[in-house]
């Protein structure tokens, strides 16, 4: 899934661009109820929303709570 | 109240269980009746483990043994009241983290197979826990093919039963602090297999005698349960049929149809059923289906198979445990297809009443009086087509005796972790943050996680529902796995709409929020492994402690009957949180034992067990236990939520 920007007016610079929407349109249905998994197409994607998504585990620089120097 | 209204909380099954007696079948409601358990085996005070025995060191009933008695409480060998009940319970471990280990290993074997191609009909369906697993594990990604890391994969998963030493991979998931703590305690396992094996030993005659060190080797097997064979199974099941994401099912007996084939799969690997899901709906066998007078092909579920493909494919959920015989009962089963695991050898005798077929599949579990179609992996498509035409066939032998009870509930089902995170959080921020949020400000208490079996002692479902309403009425959201979370959807709680109808204020404005039911259903028995990384994901967020025995959390097994479900006990317990489990406890036959594992065992793992047969003291217990959790955080004055007057305000300055 792609991030959309948005186009806005910005008081010094004349336009500036934004994170837009970052929902889909309308209400899935059937076998696509729930269906979030496949909203991630590419094995960049993938690993990148592992980075972030799962970011407790597979983050090299935030361990949440248990920051520390040397790992167990 | 009629007598078998005394024996479920669910209309379909009392309605099922008196036509039974109508139609002369013995259940095992009647079986419950007529063979009470054996008082001495029930409380671990029974030892068999060699041909001198067995023998039977029951303590005195009614009264405080005095020390003399005591000295004499031994087995021939001289084992003590304590050895024996302590080897008992621990064997039910060993046999537990087998069951489970070993279908990890079904799983893994069947999962190199089709990385390697060898198994055609399986794919690599979920590409991105395939990555998530191979950087757990360290496989090379780059730009190699998913067949490429899937061998890898598959070939580390297969060595994790055998191995001798190192440690087993997925421990490296847990919070740094438990990982600290199970090394230090020496309780981190090696390899699965070994634990496993090494109970067999240590609880062989003459072998460890010492009941804490064996129950310390409990905790290592059960370990190497939850965090290995469970794991490994959901882990690889997720790669190869999705990882599963919320789903609208239908549950209880009343999804069974008079006009179709209803073929039921029943067990615990969802490898065949799979396969059996895409038979069903190929053209040829929807013809043969009309050709023998059935308007379609309906397949069901039975539990924890029936929880896999019901969170993947939406397949209705037929019923749990105790539903088994029931199904049949109704006379419109055509076939009943088994693997694995909480089978009951008498439906074969209940299925000669009726025209049902049972066929068994697994090499490893047959039965005497069923049809066996053995499941090849290599041709796994070949096995489920032969099963749904052998249904098919069967559907005209029906009789007329057919009752189908109309009884069918809605759920939602499908809540990995994976997609708890993702709800929490959408796509781009995925988190746990919400969650330890409402923790910290009061309006979840706490989290729950209540799972396994039904047990034929107790009336069915009422403990796990009793239990799960008391909880989320006190805003405590609950997570299940396996024959309760059945039971609790059969009763309407994992519906969105249950929020408003039986969760307290704050739990409920949070599931309205969210849009999630008060209790979620995580799948199967092997799937409990999704409520530690649940646990996992809680603490490495942050706010609530730095280790799972730190948070608000606690589990329970109201009717829990299977060694597997002592052994997830165990696990949670090893892992640092309070288990309560119901009906009966299997070491009371030993004070010192039961003490050691409901008291001892805190100071050592952060986790101990404790044993409630009453499901709403129950529940307090482990409300209790959130709160006494939630002190040691400092958050508890955050649920008073007190206004403050002017007056009040002015005090305070
Ligand atoms: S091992 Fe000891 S306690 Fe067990 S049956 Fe043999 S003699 Fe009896
Ligand atoms: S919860 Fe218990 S009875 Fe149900 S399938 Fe699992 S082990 Fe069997």
């Amino acid at each position: 899934m792609e991030y959309k920007g948005k186009k806005k007016k910005a008081p010094v610079k004349k336009e500036v661009e934004v994170l837009g929407e970052t929902f889909e349109k309308g209400r899935p249905e059937g076998e696509e109820l729930g269906g979030w998994r496949q909203k991630l197409e590419s094995r960049e994607e993938k690993l990148r929303y592992l980075q972030t998504g799962e970011r407790y585990w597979f983050d090299k620089d935030w361990y949440g709570s248990e920051r520390r120097k040397n790992p167990a | 109240m009629a007598e078998a209204e005394t024996k479920s909380i669910d209309s379909a099954s009392v309605k099922m269980i008196e036509k039974a007696v109508r139609d002369g079948v013995n259940t095992a409601f009647d079986r419950a009746e007529t063979m009470k358990p054996c008082p001495i085996g029930m409380v671990g005070s029974c030892c068999k483990h060699c041909g001198m025995g067995p023998c039977r060191v029951p303590l005195p009933k009614g009264r405080e043994e005095t020390p003399e008695e005591k000295q004499k409480r031994r087995g021939l060998c001289g084992a003590t009241a304590e050895t024996i009940a302590a080897r008992n319970f621990i064997r039910m471990v060993a046999g537990g983290a087998a069951a489970h280990s070993d279908h990890g290993r079904g799983v893994a074997e069947l999962f190199l197979a089709v990385a390697k191609g060898e198994a055609p009909g399986y794919e690599i369906k979920d590409e991105q826990k395939l990555l998530q697993v191979a950087l757990d594990w360290g496989v090379e990604i780059g730009d190699r093919s998913n067949q490429e890391i899937a061998i890898d994969i598959g070939e580390i998963a297969l060595s994790e039963f055998g191995k001798q030493e190192g440690g087993v991979l997925f421990l490296r998931r847990a919070p740094l602090k438990r990982q600290e703590l199970w090394q230090r305690e020496g309780v981190a396992p090696r390899g699965i297999d070994r634990e496993i094996v090494e109970i067999m030993h240590r609880t062989h005659i003459g072998v460890d005698q010492d009941y804490r060190n064996l129950l310390k080797q409990g905790v290592r097997a059960a370990i190497a349960d939850g965090w290995g064979g469970s794991m490994i199974a959901t882990e690889l099941q997720d790669i190869l049929f999705g990882t599963p994401a919320p789903v609208l099912g239908r549950i209880n007996l009343g999804v069974l149809k008079r006009d179709e084939v209803n073929l039921i799969i029943h067990g615990h690997e969802p490898l065949l059923s799979e396969m059996i899901v895409v038979a069903a709906q190929e053209p040829q066998m929807l013809e043969l289906a009309k050709s023998k007078g059935a308007n379609g092909i309906n397949l069901a579920g039975m539990c924890c198979t029936a929880n896999e493909i019901l969170m993947r494919h939406g397949v209705p959920l037929a019923g749990n445990f105790l539903q088994q015989e029931l199904a049949l009962v109704t006379g419109a089963v055509d076939v009943m297809v088994v693997d694995i695991q909480c089978i009951m050898q008498s439906l074969t005798t209940v299925a000669e009443c009726y025209h049902t077929k049972i066929i068994t599949t697994a090499a490893k579990a047959k039965i005497p009086g069923a049809i066996h179609i053995e499941f090849d992996e290599h041709n796994a498509m070949e096995s489920a087509r032969a099963i749904v035409k052998t249904a098919i066939e069967n559907f005209p032998n029906r009789g007329k005796n057919i009752d189908i009870p109309e009884e069918q509930t809605d759920l939602v089902a499908g809540f990995s972790h994976e997609t708890i995170n993702y709800l929490l959080g959408g796509i781009f921020r995925a988190s746990y943050r919400p969650l330890n949020d409402n923790i910290i400000n009061g309006r979840i208490r706490g989290v729950a996680g209540v799972v396994g079996c039904n047990n034929a002692r107790v009336k069915h479902n009422e403990n796990h529902v009793a239990m799960v309403k008391e909880l989320i009425k006190n805003d405590v959201v609950v997570l299940q796995t396996g024959c309760s979370a059945i039971a609790c959807a059969e009763a309407g709680l994992m519906t969105p709409e249950a929020a408003a109808k039986y969760a307290g204020e704050g739990l409920a404005s949070v599931c309205e929020a969210v849009g999630i039911p008060p209790v979620l259903h995580l799948g199967s028995c092997v799937d409990n492994s999704r409520i530690l990384m649940a646990a996992t994901a809680m603490v490495k967020d942050g706010g609530l402690g730095d280790d799972i025995s730190e948070l608000p959390v606690a589990g329970a097994g109201p009717e829990w009957m299977s060694e597997k479900a002592i052994s997830i006990g165990q696990y949670f317990v090893g892992s640092g949180v309070f288990t309560v489990f119901g009906v009966n406890w299997p070491t009371l036959g030993s004070n010192e034992v039961t003490e050691f594992l409901f008291k001892d065992f805190e100071a050592i793992y952060g986790g101990m067990w404790a044993f409630e047969p009453d499901p709403i003291k129950a529940a307090h217990l482990m409300i209790d236990h959130i709160d006494k959790k939630r002190k040691a955080l400092g958050i508890d004055k955050a649920r008073e939520r007190v206004l403050y007057d002017m007056a009040m305000r002015r005090e305070l300055t």
